[in-house]
């Protein structure tokens, strides 16, 4: 059956199962394979993207609860990739093998959103996404540069 | 040359372009035309694998556009070490171009089919031997024509990316390289100009005639330099530390800006015009295969096509490790071939002896094999008969789990077998072995398998990938002309990964009244077919002891063991450094300057490397200054290559750990000192790598294990096999750097090892229980 679906602003018509993971539509429907998957069962956040500007694990959230909503994925943020958080990240060069990397920037994005400049225990209670490579070290500095400039700037992300 | 540049007579390019004009904005890519691939790729920018470049190239690594930029091609595979970055700079160091332009892709391992290498690249110094021009020591294997053992004389040499050496192995050859280049490009500046090439020099990509000051730039010069052959290679000279300029300073590495904007191509992401998805259940008990299924139940499931078995992939092909036979479905979708693979009843074929197996039966057997004959490595002075002479003995047994990579791009691979050629795109460590797969499974020679490279969603150990390539050439080779995009689910990528070997230790030591050991027995115990397994014992002891006996003992099992991260270190670590803490408070001496006289007492090359390493992480971590109730420090040593005389990589680390009364651990801080041998060559992945490494071993020590029911794997997604969060992680890492005089033994994979032994100890320092088995999570930590 046919699906509407909001994706980056663009909207969508889709033939597919109403309770097709959300994940699997991006990707295979629309191309959008910088969200990626990893466990299938919500726990480690790959598949991190925003419906309303809220993070979920889109592996299992079903397209259906998506429609009449916009969902932003990664490559939605900024056309040429130079959001303030991508920014953080390329200037700290956090990521290692890259693969968790869109899902974290993404649930860092809807972190920042709601408290613009966290706190370290904010940090560790809103970021519980998974990077094997261990590239938290980094993570946090940038998510500190990001929260930065946006305040010396006046910008909201 | 080019991946891309074969026509395919027998292929219908109609139905592939009509296919992929219904696909709206995917990743399409098109490979049997170049002009029309450029046109089917939505971001090709993402793509790292080879193509074809419009200009000339200089030689096979080097090709400059006339705009200047330099296109430097990778043999080794990007997983995150920062490899597409690190070996860049090494061939740009040499070639002394701009290095805001440098493009690095992968080299073509069909092309490393069908062209031996430059006469000049196997010009090599032997194992240890130094380099008469002035270039250090570089390492290699031995010469292996598979690139399975050593390094075969095909064009790019070593493609593989294992063993921490992606820099070690590479740096000689890729120097040379880049030095080639140059003087080829500073040659035709001289015939343009008609001046002798003595008068020229460059920087920068610009080239200098430097009596008149005429200038021109690489890529003016660079068509003119394909057509001029360099009248003595054999003559180049390459830098040695003390000239880099571009080596050693700190490069943010090049993959980062498309990584953060999701259009990295990984293997996953690789879509087709016509492709058609695999999803795959293979036997879990290993050893094992499908005695029948029931595709009739699934056959009406949406988008369902076929089910493909397939056998347990050949052990020849992947260095004899024996996985499950199974059975894929192929559906239009992953999903939908997936959700109906779910629901299809398989029955399996399984070795009875094998379905028996336990991971108590198992960790028993290595028990019992500790007291069994075992392989003696180092047997020095007379042990049996000092231990009748100790003041005190002290011994202790330890064990660690099977521990799989988990990296976080479960493993797959997409196919494309026609009647001459194959074309497999994934994220491989060895693309020159699965090119011999591919050739072996379809009987299509080596010299039409083209592996297109993409970028790993974490790699962790060569062999981590399991049979994804396999499993997918097969299945494609039963459906020639249709691409099959294989791809496991987490679980599945579980079964079909090579594991680190449980393994037991017991080590005793007798000590003399002063509390220093006068011998020391180590017995270690795991997998037969484990490799590493000399790690950190053999050849001398590490902490003197003037009798000194190690030997390693085997079963055998049938869960397959690999190269996970760090080989044997991680294990044998563990067991030497929990073992000098336990000596240390058994003398009633500091565990830092316990460590420290035992290594001046020995002979080894690279002690007073081992020494500055513990000294230096001592100062940094404030060692021996007051911490609050529930905090301790702990110190290891962690090295690579100590006992040998050519390339070693030694570090020391101070783990400083809080537990709370209810048994929360805390790692509080890290510091680490470092060696840089002669020179790292791009320092910033050195850091990110030990940052990581600190918490991939922390992993291991506190969460990580797969126990075995039945034969087969239990923990098999991340609700159960766990991975740390930013919250756990040390708020504070510390690394400083310290030169040395030898070259590194690479650093990628055994950093960090230490942290397991460390919090072993604050957990014995505060809570008075001393555990010996990891996980720490299976023990209680509370203290009052």
């Amino acid at each position: 059956m046919a699906v509407d679906l909001t994706v980056n602003g663009v909207r969508h018509s889709i033939d597919v199962a109403p309770e097709t993971p959300l994940l699997w539509v991006i990707r295979d429907q629309l191309g959008l394979t910088g969200t990626k998957f990893s466990c299938g069962i919500a726990q480690c956040g790959a598949c991190t993207l925003h419906i309303d500007g809220r993070p979920v694990r889109s592996c299992s959230v079903p397209v259906s609860a998506a429609v009449g909503k916009a969902v932003t994925t990664i490559e939605g943020l900024s056309p040429a990739g130079a959001h303030p958080v991508q920014l953080a990240w390329i200037e700290l060069d956090v990521p290692q093998c890259g693969y968790c990397q869109s899902g974290m920037i993404m649930s860092v994005v809807a972190l920042l959103n709601r408290r613009p400049n966290p706190t370290d225990a904010e940090i560790d209670a809103e970021i519980t996404n998974a990077c094997r490579c261990s590239t938290y070290q980094r993570i946090r500095k940038a998510i500190h540069l990001a929260a930065t400039r946006n305040s010396a700037g006046g910008r909201t992300l | 040359m080019s991946d891309n540049d074969l026509t395919q007579p027998n292929f219908s390019r109609r139905d592939f372009i009509s296919t992929a004009a219904t696909v709206t904005g995917a990743l399409v890519v098109g490979f049997w035309m170049p002009s029309r691939a450029q046109a089917q790729i939505a971001n090709p920018e993402g793509a790292a694998w080879a193509n074809e470049s419009a200009a000339d190239e200089v030689n096979a690594w080097v090709v400059v556009a006339p705009d200047d930029t330099v296109t430097v091609r990778i043999a080794q595979t990007e997983l995150g070490q920062g490899v597409w970055t690190s070996n860049a700079m090494i061939v740009s160091e040499e070639l002394q171009c701009d290095w805001s332009k440098v493009r690095p892709q992968y080299a073509s391992a069909n092309r490393d089919a069908k062209e031996m290498a430059p006469k000049w690249t196997l010009n090599v110094m032997g194992k240890g031997a130094t380099d008469p021009l002035g270039g250090g020591e570089p390492e290699f294997g031995n010469r292996d024509r598979t690139g399975v053992t050593g390094i075969p004389d095909s064009l790019y040499r070593r493609m593989r990316t294992n063993a921490a050496a992606s820099v070690k192995d590479g740096r000689y050859y890729l120097q040379l390289a880049g030095a080639e280049a140059r003087e080829r490009l500073l040659l035709a500046a001289a015939k343009t100009w008609g001046v002798p090439v003595e008068e020229v020099s460059s920087a920068n990509s610009i080239i200098t005639h430097r009596p008149t000051g005429r200038t021109t730039t690489y890529g003016q010069v660079a068509p003119l330099a394909a057509q001029t052959p360099h009248p003595n290679p054999e003559r180049i000279r390459i830098k040695p530390p003390s000239e880099w300029t571009l080596m050693g300073t700190e490069q943010r590495n090049l993959d980062v800006p498309l990584k953060v904007s999701g259009k990295t191509v990984y293997g996953i992401d690789v879509k087709l015009p016509g492709m058609k998805w695999a999803a795959v259940k293979s036997c879990p008990v290993y050893g094992g295969k499908v005695k029948s299924y029931d595709f009739e139940r699934i056959r009406k499931e949406p988008g369902i096509i076929s089910a493909i078995p397939f056998p347990i992939p050949d052990p020849a092909l992947i260095r004899g490790r024996i996985f499950g036979g199974g059975v894929a479905v192929i559906a239009d979708s992953w999903y939908q071939a997936k959700t109906a693979i779910d629901k299809m009843p398989i029955e399996w074929d399984v070795p009875p002896q094998y379905a028996a197996l336990n991971t108590a039966g198992i960790r028993a057997t290595l028990m019992a094999a500790l007291d069994a004959p075992g392989k003696v490595g180092v047997n020095v002075g007379d042990c049996d008969s000092a231990f009748r002479g100790g003041a005190k003995i002290v011994e202790a047994t330890y064990s660690v789990p099977y521990l799989p990579r988990a990296r976080m791009e479960p493993g797959n691979a997409t196919v494309l077998v026609t009647d001459n050629r194959v074309d497999i795109w994934l994220g491989d460590q060895s693309p020159q072995e699965t090119r011999r797969s591919a050739a072996q499974i379809t009987g299509i020679p080596e010299t039409n398998v083209y592996v297109h490279l993409c970028h790993l969603g974490g790699g962790y150990g060569r062999n981590g990938n399991g049979p994804q390539a396999e499993q997918a050439i097969y299945i494609a080779n039963l459906n020639r002309g249709t691409p099959i995009h294989l791809l496991w689910t987490r679980e599945e990528d579980f079964v079909n990964t090579t594991y680190r070997s449980i393994g037991v230790a017991r080590l005793r030591a007798a000590l003399d009244k002063d509390g220093w050991p006068i011998a020391m027995e180590v017995r270690t115990a795991t997998d037969e077919n484990a490799p590493g397994t000399n790690a950190g014992f053999d050849v001398a002891a590490r902490y003197f002891a003037p009798n000194y006996r190690f030997s390693a003992h085997s079963g055998r099992f049938h869960i397959p063991v690999g190269t996970r991260r760090g080989v044997g270190a991680p294990a044998q670590h563990f067991y030497r450094e929990s073992f000098m803490d336990e000596l240390a408070h058994a003398a009633g001496k500091d565990p830092y300057l316990y460590r420290r006289e035992l290594i001046s007492r020995t002979n080894l090359p690279y002690k007073a490397d081992m020494i500055k390493a513990l000294d230096m992480a001592a100062e940094m971590s404030g060692w021996g200054t007051p911490l609050p109730q529930g905090t301790a420090r702990a110190i290891a040593l962690e090295e690579r290559g100590a006992e040998a005389g050519s390339h070693a990589t030694i570090s020391a680390q101070v783990h400083t750990v809080s537990i709370s009364k209810q048994g929360e651990v805390r790692l509080m801080r890290v510091d680490v000192a470092h060696d840089e041998g002669f020179g790292l060559v791009n320092p910033l992945t050195v850091r990110k790598q030990i940052e990581g490494q600190i918490v991939w071993f922390y992993n291991d020590a506190m969460y990580q294990e797969c126990n075995v029911t039945e034969g087969r794997i239990v923990e098999n997604n991340f609700d159960t096999f766990l991975l740390s969060r930013i919250k756990e992680d040390a708020p504070q890492i510390n690394i400083s750097f310290f030169k040395t005089g030898h070259w590194l033994d690479g650093m990628a994979h055994d950093r960090g090892t230490s942290i397991q032994s460390g919090i072993a100890d604050a957990v014995f320092q505060i809570t008075g229980k001393r555990y010996r088995d990891l996980p720490l999570r299976n023990h209680d930590l509370t203290w009052s």
